[in-house]
């Protein structure tokens, strides 16, 4: 308490007494509920003892998810800038993308069909080689 | 079982609450006006000391220990100011019962010297703690934790989470507006 006068110090120090005399007065239902909170207070942090180590270890998964977008948005980022520049001109670039398209869509439907590419060629291979010998 | 420094940190942690736990109890009834929502944030407080800072320095565990208390205080005023806005749109609702002033027989003292000195400090005492609500929070909180729990003006701050400078504010204007109130009752 650190009044500018002795009148102010004495005004705080009567608050200061009326204030103790509240804190003594509070009843014995009221501090039983308290010693009980701090029972409980007091069994949870022998409950839960807390270790640098162990800290470390809850933040591991975060850190492992956070470096792991990292990584991913390192080794994509090149990638989507070498995509979005153009090659050759727009025009040239969309011509391969229809052709890589084109592709892709023939391989399936020769997979949809049963088409055997190894098959084919070798009976075009035996046939050619019987022409070459009955002839 | 526990180990020596778990126990010894417990028997400190122990005393340390023992030795607060009242006055915390009070300031907490002052500022909520009832006293199961005072034993509700305090209880919550040791708690949320015992598992957050339990390992931290002794010496700073009461600036820790009012800081925590003081943020559940402001979330229970909170959800009241929701809740009574909320109410007010009831029909038929005239007022909390919480915001009624405590009911003196419930609040009957420990003990009793004799009737008409406790009579002189009951009124006293409520005349204080009504001057003391009427105070902004922040000039309350910083009165009672300099006044009622003694905390030095660098704990306070730290337990208020604001400069040396605002707490010595705070507490001026705290005194000058309590003088002002009780000066007629407190010549």
């Amino acid at each position: 308490m650190n009044g500018s006068d002795g009148r102010t110090t004495q005004f705080e120090q009567r608050v200061r007494a009326l204030l103790e005399e509240s804190v003594a007065r509070v009843d014995h239902r009221v501090r039983a509920r308290l010693r009980a909170a701090r029972r409980a207070a007091v069994e949870e942090a022998a409950r839960a003892p807390r270790a640098p180590w162990w800290r470390a270890l809850t933040l591991l998964p975060t850190a492992g998810a956070v470096a792991a977008a990292l990584l991913v948005a390192l080794v994509l980022w090149p990638q989507r800038m070498d995509q979005s520049l153009p090659l050759n001109g727009g025009g040239t670039a969309v011509l391969e993308d229809l052709d890589l398209l084109v592709e892709a869509e023939s391989e399936e439907l020769e997979l949809i069909e049963g088409w055997d590419r190894g098959f084919y060629e070798w009976a075009v291979a035996q046939a050619d080689s019987g022409r070459g010998t009955s002839g | 079982m526990p180990d020596s420094r778990t126990y010894d940190r417990s028997r400190a942690l122990d005393r340390f609450l023992a030795e607060i736990e009242v006055r915390a109890f009070r300031i907490a009834q002052i500022a909520l006006r009832n006293e199961d929502d005072a034993l509700d944030v305090v209880q919550d407080a040791m708690l949320r000391l015992a598992r957050a800072y339990a390992d931290r320095p002794p010496e700073e565990w009461k600036s820790l220990f009012y800081r925590i208390l003081e943020n559940r205080i402001r979330d229970v005023q909170r959800r009241r100011s929701v809740r009574s806005r909320f109410m007010a749109w009831l029909p038929g609702r005239q007022n909390d019962p919480e915001d009624e002033p405590d009911d003196p027989i419930a609040d009957a003292p420990s003990e009793e010297p004799s009737v008409v000195q406790r009579l002189q400090l009951d009124e006293a005492i409520g005349v204080l703690e009504g001057a003391l609500r009427e105070l902004p929070r922040r000039q309350q909180q910083a009165f009672l934790l300099r006044a009622l729990e003694g905390l030095d003006v660098a704990e306070t701050a730290r337990a208020m989470g604001c400069s040396e400078g605002s707490v010595k504010t705070h507490y001026f204007r705290a005194v000058q507006s309590l003088r002002a109130r009780l000066g007629d009752t407190w010549p």
